[in-house]
C-alpha cells in the first residue's frame, strides 16, 4: 500500500502541475480597479474680504541730482512733433516718475481674475503713453496710433513671445496680451529709435506706476505680510517688506540713488 | 541445487526500502517540478513581466479612458465643435428628404431590375447558345439563324413587383434592362452628390476631434484595452534577417511602442512608494519622434542601445551586463553613443540638434585637437589626401619622364628603321607617348587645383610655432609649457607633465627653429577704440575675455584675458589684420619653407598669396596661409593697431616680470628638444620647422569602442576596477569624473575612457617607467560634461556589424547638409548665426546683446537662407562678404551692423559645399534658375512707387539707400541689392510675414492683409489702386527688383530725405556705410558721399 501510494505521488504532482499551468491563463483576469483620477484641486485661496482690505501708498525719490535728460533728434520723421527729451529718468525735484511698484511676494496661492477692460497704450507725438505700463497676465493691451506716421510695435521679451507689427496712421487698434509674468519688458518702434516703453506683466492687480510727483497707491490689499518691489528701467529693483493690518493705509516710501548710471 | 532455507534476516525481504524510495522519489519529483518550473518560469522571467503588464496597463487605460471621456466632452463643448456639429446636422437635415426619396427610388428600381433580370438572363443564355452554334456550324448557319430570329421575336412576360405584367420581345427586354440599370446608376450618383456635404461635414468633425484631443480618443483606448486583454504571454521579437538583428527586448519592455506616454510613476502599483522594476520596464520610449524616424521593425533596439537582444533568461543577460558579452547596454549618460553606429559621418545628427551629447563629443574631439595624435576616420582628412596627392604627383612625373625618354628612343629607332612601315609604326608609338604625357599634364593640373583647395582647407588646432620668435615673449614660453591651464583656464593646449629639462629643451628647439624674418613696425593704436571694436566687431563670437563671472564671449577660441603678457605688438597687429598672412610659404613637396632668396633666384617678386601659390622652384602648390581658422575681419591697419593696443593691456603681470629664459639660445639643447617634440607629437597640432611630416603618435580611435576589454590597458588597476576602487586621488582630476569617484565596479570601456580622460597618466600609477616609456597622453583639463561627451563618442566608435545600407551616407541633398555642417562647425559659424530656432549663437548669449537696441545689431538668422538668396550670389558673398574689391572695410549687405561678416578664405570646394548646404537646408533645387520678374508698365510703376513711398509703408525709413546721412540711421539692407541677391518668391513671403521667417526682426509684420484671396496693403492705399485685383505684394516685389539707383534717389528725395548719393552699394562701387559714422576712428580712408 505504502509503496503504491508513493508511486502515485509524482503522477499526482504532474497532474497538479498541469492543472496549475492550465489555470495560469484564467487567473488574474479580474482587473485591479482604479479609482477615477481626482482632478487636481484648485489651490484654495483665502477669499478677500472687502471689509478688511487696506492699501499701500507712498512716494519714490531720486537720491542725488537727476542726470540731464538727453535730447532726442526727431528730425528724421517730419510727422514727429513733440517733447524731445528722453524719458529714461524723469525726476521733478527729486520725485521719481515711471517706477513700477508691485506686490512681488506675500499673496500666496491667490489667483485673480483678469480684468475684462483693456489697458491702453497710445502712440502720439512719436512717444508712448504711458512710458511704463502695468498689465495683468492675459489682460488685453490695446495699442493705438494717433500719429500721422506709421509705427511698429516691437516688444523684445525674455519670457513671452516676441512679435513686431506695423501700425499705419488711422489703423485699427492692435490688441495683444502677454501670457507670462515679466517685469520691464522693453517695447520699441524700429522706425523711431527713441521710442521706447516698458510693459510690466504681473499676476495680481496690486501694482502701480509712480506719477510725475513720484506718488503711487496700491488699493484693495488684503491684510498680510508683503514684499513690495520698486522697479526702474535704469536704476534697477529695490524691495521693501510691508505688513498691512486690516483696513490699514500703509505708507511705503523708497528712494533710488542717482549714481550708477 | 539444494534448497537453501531463506535466511531470517534476508535484507531483501526483511529490510524496508521505503525510506530510500521515498527520498529518491522526492528528489525526482522535486527535480521534475524544478525542471517544469524552470521551463515555464525560471527561464522565462518575461512571463512575469507580461503578466504584470496586462494588469497595470489595463488599469492605466481605465483611468486614461475616463480622462479621455472628459477631454472628449471638453472638445465637444467647444464652440468650434458645436459649429461643425451644427453644420453636420444641418447638412444631414437638408439632405435627408432627398436622400430618402432617392433611396426609395433606387429600391423600387432594383426590384424592377431584378424582375426583368430573371427573364432576361434566361433568354440571353438561349440566344448566346444559338449564336455559338451559328459560329461553330457554318453548314447549318442559316437554319439556326432562322430559329434565332424567331426566338428573338417571341415575347416573354415580365411580372413587375407591383403586380403589373408586361410582354417584351428580346430586343425590348434588353433595352428595358439596360435603361433600368442606367437609371439606377444615375440615381446612385445623385445620392452620392446629395450626401457629399454630409460626408464632408462628418469628416471635418472627426478631424476636429482628432486634432483637439490631447490624448487618445475613448474609441482608441477601448481598442488598446481589447488588445491588452487578448495578449497571450509570448516572446515579443523583432527579427531583421537582413541586418542579423534579433531583439526580444519588448518581451519585457511591453510599453516601448504604445501610443500613450507611460512613465514609471504611471505604471507603478497603486500606493507604491517608488516605481519597481516592472514599472521601470514598462515605460514608453521617451522619444517617440526618434522611433518614427528609426522604425524598430527595421532597426530593432540593440543597434542603438546595445545589450544582448536575443537573451531572455535574465535582466543581466538581456542587458548584456555580463562577462561574456562585449556590448553591454549603454548607460543613460552615454546613451547617444548608439547614434554613432550609423551616424559616424555626421557632425550634427539632425539639422535642429541642440544639446546632444554625442555631437558635443564629436566637436570636442575636433576642436580640442584629439585628432592631432589620434587618427579617426573622417576627421582631419586633408593632410592624408594631400599626402596621397603628393604620391600621385611623384608617380605621374615619373611616368612622364619615362615616356619622354621612351619616345625619344623610339624616334631615334624610327629614323634608323629599315622600312618606312616600321619607321611609321615607331613614330606612331612615340606620338602616342607624347599625347599620353599631355594627358598627364592635364591630370597634374587638376591635382594641383585640388591640392590648392586642400591646402586652404587643412587647419591645425594650435598656432604656427615657426612664428614663435616673432610672436611671443620669449620668457613666457617655459612658463606656458609648465602648465598651460594655469595661465589660461580652458585653453585647448593640454598639460603634458613635462620636466623642467624637457621644457627647456622643447622651448629651445621652438625658439631656435623659428623664423627670424623682420616684421613691419606698427604705430601704437588707441586702446579705447580698440576695446570698442573688439567688443562689437564680432571677436567675441569665438574668443572670450574676462574670468569667472565676468567672462564674456564664445568658448571656440582662446580666452584673451592675459594675452598682454605673451604677445608681441607688431605680430599681433598683423595677426588681427589678417591671421592667415604667413611669414614664409611652405612647400610640402620640397618640405621646405620658401624665402625671398628662392624667388630671387628665379627673378620673381617675393609675393605669395592664394593667387600666387606656386613654388618658384618646382611650380607645386605652396602653403601660403597660416593654417588657422581665424578669418580676416577686413579691418583697416589702424583698426587692427587699436585692437592690438587694447589687447596688450590685458594682463595680470608685466611681461618683463617673467624670469629670464636665455637657455633657449643654447644650441646644445636643440637636438634634445626635437626629440621631445617628436615624442610628444607636438606637430600634430602645431606647425614646427622640420617636423611638418610627423605622423600621429597616438592610437587610431575609429573603432576604439569595440576593442576587447583585455586590450584596454588598465595596468595595475584591473582588479581595483573590478572591485570598484577609485585610483584617482588628485581632487582636480576627480572632479572631472562625470559620476564622481567610483562607487561600483568600473572594469569596462566606459570606466576606462572616463578615467583616462580625467587623468591620462592614471594607468602609470604605481609603475616604474622611464621618461620615454611613461604614458604620453596629456591632461586635457576637461570638465565633467566634456568627459562624458567624449566617453560617449568613444563608446560609440565601433565597427558596426550592420549592413552598409544602415549607415547614414545619403547621396541626395541630405549629403549636402551632412557635408555643410562639417564646415559650419569648423569655422564656428554658429558663434554668430542661428541656423534653426533654439540654437543660440555665442553673441546672443552675451550680456550686451540682451539689450533691445543691441539685439538689432545681432548677425542675421539663417533659418531660410537657401530660400532667401540666389546661390550664385551667396557663393560670391562667402568668397568676399564686402562685395567689393576695393572698399573692403565694411559689410557688403548689412553695412549698418557693427559686427562684421569676416572673410574666411574658403576654398572653392568649401564655397561650393556651403552653398549646396544652404540650398539643401531650405529644400531649394540646384542649379537655381531665377524667376523672371515682369517689367512693370508705367502705370504699375506709378502705383508701386506710391505704395513704396507711402507714409503707411515707409520702406526707406529703415532700409539703406547709399546716402551717408540717411544710412547713419538705417537698420536694413539697400533695396538695390535685391535684384542680384534675393529670390523674388521669398521676398514676397518676407514682406507678408517677416516675423515668421526671422522672429524678432526689425521688419514688422502686418503690412499686408489677405483679403478674399488677394494680398492687400494694410494701410490706406493710394487712389490708383482702385479696382486693382492683383496682389499688392507682388507689385511691390516686382518694383523692388527693377529699382534703379536713380529711381530710389527720386523717391527718397520726394519723401523729404536728403539727396542720396549716386553710388549703388552693389559690387565694386564703393559706398559709405553707417559703420563709419558710428565709429569715428575707423579707417581714415574715404568718407562722405561722392
Amino acid at each position: 500500500m505504502k509503496k503504491s501510494r508513493l508511486a502515485i505521488l509524482p503522477l499526482l504532482a504532474l497532474v497538479g502541475l498541469l492543472l496549475l499551468a492550465g489555470c495560469n491563463k484564467k487567473e488574474n483576469t479580474e482587473q485591479s480597479s482604479s479609482a477615477p483620477a481626482s482632478a487636481p484641486a484648485a489651490p484654495t485661496a483665502t477669499p478677500i474680504d472687502p471689509a478688511t482690505v487696506g492699501s499701500i501708498s507712498g512716494a519714490v525719490k531720486l537720491d542725488g541730482a537727476a542726470p540731464k535728460p538727453s535730447k532726442i533728434d526727431m528730425s528724421q520723421d517730419p510727422a514727429c512733433k513733440g517733447a524731445n527729451e528722453a524719458e529714461t529718468i524723469v525726476s521733478d525735484k527729486g520725485n521719481l516718475a515711471n517706477v513700477f511698484v508691485y506686490v512681488k511676494d506675500g499673496l500666496g496661492s491667490r489667483t485673480f481674475d483678469v480684468p475684462k477692460d483693456p489697458v491702453v497704450l497710445d502712440q502720439s507725438g512719436c512717444r508712448y503713453h504711458p512710458h511704463v505700463l502695468g498689465v495683468m497676465a492675459g489682460q488685453t493691451v490695446q495699442i493705438k496710433n494717433d500719429d500721422p506716421t506709421t509705427h511698429n510695435i516691437h516688444p523684445t521679451p525674455k519670457d513671452n513671445r516676441e512679435w513686431n507689427e506695423s501700425q499705419p496712421p488711422q489703423a485699427a487698434p492692435i490688441e495683444k496680451n502677454f501670457a507670462r509674468e515679466e517685469i520691464m519688458l522693453p517695447v520699441k518702434c524700429n522706425q523711431h529709435p527713441w521710442m521706447k516703453m516698458y510693459v510690466n506683466v504681473v499676476k495680481s492687480p496690486f501694482y502701480a506706476v509712480t506719477d510725475k510727483d513720484g506718488k503711487y497707491e496700491i488699493k484693495g490689499l488684503p491684510p498680510g505680510d508683503y514684499t513690495i518691489a520698486f522697479v526702474h528701467e535704469k536704476l534697477g529693483e529695490q524691495t521693501q517688506k510691508v505688513t498691512v493690518a486690516p483696513k490699514e493705509s500703509k505708507t511705503a516710501d523708497q528712494s533710488f540713488k542717482a549714481g550708477g548710471m | 541445487m539444494p534448497d537453501k532455507p531463506v535466511p531470517d534476516n534476508d535484507p531483501i525481504v526483511t529490510k524496508s526500502y521505503a525510506a530510500h524510495y521515498m527520498i529518491a522519489v522526492t528528489l525526482l519529483t522535486a527535480s521534475l517540478l524544478w525542471a517544469l518550473w524552470d521551463e515555464a518560469f525560471g527561464m522565462r522571467p518575461w512571463k512575469a513581466y507580461q503578466h504584470e503588464w496586462k494588469q497595470r496597463y489595463t488599469a492605466f487605460l481605465k483611468s486614461a479612458s475616463s480622462k479621455s471621456d472628459v477631454s472628449q466632452k471638453e472638445v465637444e463643448g467647444s464652440s468650434d465643435y458645436q459649429k461643425l456639429k451644427q453644420d453636420l446636422d444641418q447638412a444631414t437635415q437638408q439632405a435627408t428628404p432627398h436622400v430618402r426619396d432617392l433611396q426609395k427610388q433606387i429600391g423600387d428600381l432594383s426590384a424592377k431590375i431584378l424582375a426583368v433580370q430573371s427573364v432576361f438572363t434566361d433568354r440571353r443564355a438561349y440566344v448566346n447558345a444559338l449564336t455559338y452554334q451559328i459560329e461553330t456550324n457554318p453548314s447549318s448557319k442559316q437554319s439556326i439563324q432562322k430559329d434565332l430570329d424567331k426566338y428573338k421575336a417571341q415575347t416573354a412576360t415580365v411580372e413587375y413587383p407591383d403586380g403589373s405584367k408586361q410582354p417584351y420581345n428580346f430586343e425590348q427586354l434588353e433595352e428595358t434592362y439596360n435603361s433600368l440599370k442606367d437609371q439606377r446608376a444615375k440615381l446612385n450618383a445623385e445620392l452620392g452628390d446629395t450626401l457629399k456635404p454630409v460626408t464632408q461635414a462628418k469628416a471635418a468633425l472627426d478631424e476636429y476631434v482628432n486634432d483637439h484631443m490631447v490624448d487618445l480618443t475613448p474609441a482608441q483606448i477601448v481598442g488598446l484595452e481589447k488588445k491588452t486583454e487578448d495578449l497571450d504571454p509570448s516572446i515579443q521579437q523583432i527579427n531583421v534577417a537582413e541586418a542579423n538583428i534579433v531583439d526580444r527586448c519588448e518581451s519585457c519592455h511591453m510599453g516601448a511602442r504604445e501610443p500613450v506616454k507611460l512613465t514609471a510613476a504611471s505604471m507603478s502599483e497603486k500606493g507604491a512608494k517608488a516605481p519597481d522594476d516592472f514599472a521601470k520596464a514598462f515605460v514608453s520610449h521617451p522619444n517617440p519622434a526618434l522611433l518614427q524616424v528609426h522604425d524598430p521593425d527595421k532597426f530593432g533596439c540593440s543597434p542603438c542601445h546595445q545589450g544582448n537582444g536575443r537573451a531572455t533568461t535574465s535582466i543581466e543577460k538581456a542587458h548584456g551586463n555580463y562577462e561574456h558579452w562585449l556590448w553591454p547596454l549603454y548607460t543613460k549618460q552615454n546613451l547617444e553613443a548608439g547614434c554613432q553606429t550609423c551616424h559616424a559621418a555626421d557632425m550634427m545628427l539632425v539639422s535642429g540638434d541642440v544639446g546632444w551629447t554625442i555631437s558635443k563629443g564629436k566637436d570636442l574631439f575636433r576642436q580640442r585637437g584629439c585628432m592631432g595624435c589620434h587618427r579617426y576616420e573622417g576627421y582631419d582628412k586633408e593632410p592624408e589626401e594631400l599626402q596621397s596627392l603628393n604620391q600621385q604627383i611623384k608617380q605621374l612625373e615619373g611616368e612622364r619622364r619615362d615616356n619622354t625618354k621612351q619616345s625619344a628612343y623610339l624616334m631615334k629607332r624610327a629614323d634608323a628603321a629599315e622600312s618606312n612601315d616600321e619607321a611609321n609604326k615607331l613614330n606612331d608609338e612615340a606620338v602616342g607617348l607624347r599625347v599620353a604625357n599631355s594627358k598627364i599634364d592635364g591630370r597634374l593640373q587638376q591635382i594641383d587645383f585640388r591640392a590648392h583647395s586642400l591646402m586652404q582647407d587643412a587647419k591645425k588646432v594650435g598656432p604656427n610655432l615657426k612664428d614663435a620668435r616673432l610672436k611671443l615673449n620669449k620668457n613666457w614660453i617655459p612658463v606656458w609649457l609648465k602648465k598651460p591651464s594655469e595661465f589660461r583656464p580652458g585653453t585647448k593646449m593640454p598639460n603634458f607633465r613635462l620636466t623642467d629639462a624637457q621644457i627647456q629643451a622643447i622651448s629651445a628647439y621652438i625658439w631656435q627653429s623659428g623664423f627670424t624674418d623682420s616684421l613691419p613696425h606698427q604705430k601704437p593704436g588707441n586702446a579705447d577704440h580698440g576695446k570698442e571694436l573688439f567688443e562689437t566687431r564680432g571677436c567675441l563670437a569665438c574668443h572670450s575675455i574676462g574670468e569667472g563671472d565676468d567672462l564674456q564671449g564664445g568658448t571656440f577660441s582662446a580666452n584673451l584675458t592675459r594675452v598682454g603678457e605673451k604677445a608681441n605688438y607688431d605680430y599681433l597687429v598683423r595677426w588681427i589684420h589678417n591671421a592667415r598672412e604667413r611669414t614664409r610659404p611652405y612647400c610640402p613637396y620640397e618640405k621646405k619653407d620658401i624665402g625671398p632668396e628662392d624667388y630671387a633666384k628665379k627673378n620673381l617678386p617675393y609675393v605669395f598669396d592664394l593667387a600666387h601659390s606656386k613654388c618658384p622652384n618646382d611650380g607645386h602648390e605652396l602653403q601660403v596661409q597660416n593654417m588657422t581658422v581665424m578669418p580676416s575681419l577686413r579691418l583697416s591697419v589702424e583698426d587692427a593697431q587699436d585692437i592690438a593696443t587694447y589687447l596688450l593691456t590685458q594682463k595680470k603681470q608685466e611681461p618683463s616680470t617673467y624670469a629670464d629664459a636665455s637657455f633657449m639660445d643654447d644650441p646644445k639643447l636643440k637636438d634634445e628638444g626635437q626629440k621631445w617634440i617628436r615624442h610628444y607629437g607636438c606637430a600634430g597640432c602645431h606647425e614646427i620647422s622640420g617636423m611638418e611630416d610627423e605622423g600621429r603618435i597616438g592610437t587610431e580611435l575609429t573603432f576604439e569602442g569595440s576593442k576587447p576589454i583585455e586590450r584596454l590597458d588598465f595596468a595595475l588597476f584591473t582588479e581595483g576596477a573590478e572591485r570598484g576602487k577609485e585610483p584617482i586621488t588628485n581632487p582636480e582630476d576627480l572632479a572631472r569624473l562625470p559620476e564622481g569617484p567610483a562607487k561600483a565596479p568600473w572594469y569596462d570601456h566606459k570606466g576606462f575612457f572616463e578615467h583616462k580622460l580625467a587623468e591620462p597618466e592614471i594607468y602609470d600609477k604605481g609603475m616604474v617607467k622611464s621618461e620615454t616609456e611613461a604614458l604620453r597622453m596629456p591632461n586635457l583639463h576637461l570638465a565633467k560634461d566634456q568627459v562624458q561627451a567624449l566617453t560617449t563618442f568613444l563608446l560609440g566608435s565601433q565597427e558596426s556589424g550592420l549592413p552598409a545600407n544602415y549607415q547614414y551616407r545619403p547621396q541626395d541633398t541630405r549629403r549636402d547638409i551632412q557635408e555643410g555642417w562639417w564646415i559650419v562647425t569648423k569655422y564656428n559659424c554658429v558663434g554668430c548665426h542661428q541656423f534653426f530656432p533654439g540654437q543660440d549663437s555665442s553673441l546672443m548669449k552675451m550680456k550686451k546683446y540682451q539689450d533691445a537696441d543691441w539685439k538689432e545689431q545681432l548677425p542675421p538668422k539663417l533659418y531660410t537662407e537657401g530660400a532667401r538668396v540666389n546661390p550664385e550670389w551667396l557663393r560670391r558673398f562667402l568668397a568676399n562678404p564686402s562685395l567689393s574689391d576695393t572698399d573692403t572695410n565694411r559689410n557688403g549687405v548689412r553695412a549698418y551692423l557693427k559686427v562684421r561678416m569676416p572673410t574666411f578664405s574658403l576654398s572653392d570646394d568649401e564655397q561650393r559645399k556651403l552653398v549646396r548646404f544652404f540650398q539643401a537646408l531650405s529644400q531649394q533645387p540646384l542649379p537655381y534658375i531665377p524667376q523672371s520678374v515682369p517689367t512693370l508698365t508705367s502705370k504699375e510703376t506709378e502705383m508701386a512707387r506710391s505704395l513704396f513711398s507711402s507714409t503707411a509703408a515707409p520702406c526707406l525709413k529703415c532700409h539703406a539707400t547709399g546716402d551717408a546721412q540717411h544710412d547713419a540711421h538705417a537698420t536694413a539692407p539697400n533695396f538695390l541689392l535685391a535684384k542680384e541677391r534675393l529670390k523674388p518668391d521669398w521676398v514676397e513671403r518676407w514682406i507678408t510675414d517677416p516675423q515668421a521667417i526671422s522672429p524678432g526682426t526689425s521688419m514688422p509684420s502686418g503690412l499686408f492683409n489677405h483679403v478674399n484671396g488677394q494680398w492687400v496693403f494694410a494701410g490706406p492705399t493710394p487712389p490708383s489702386f482702385q479696382g486693382y485685383t492683383q496682389d499688392h505684394t507682388k507689385l511691390l516685389v516686382d518694383y523692388i527688383f527693377q529699382l534703379t539707383p536713380e529711381e530710389q534717389r527720386r523717391v527718397a528725395s520726394s519723401m523729404g530725405r536728403s539727396t542720396a548719393s549716386n553710388s549703388a552699394p552693389a559690387s565694386k562701387k564703393p559706398s559709405v556705410g553707417a559703420t563709419r559714422h558710428a565709429l569715428p576712428h575707423s579707417g581714415a580712408s574715404a568718407g562722405g558721399s561722392r
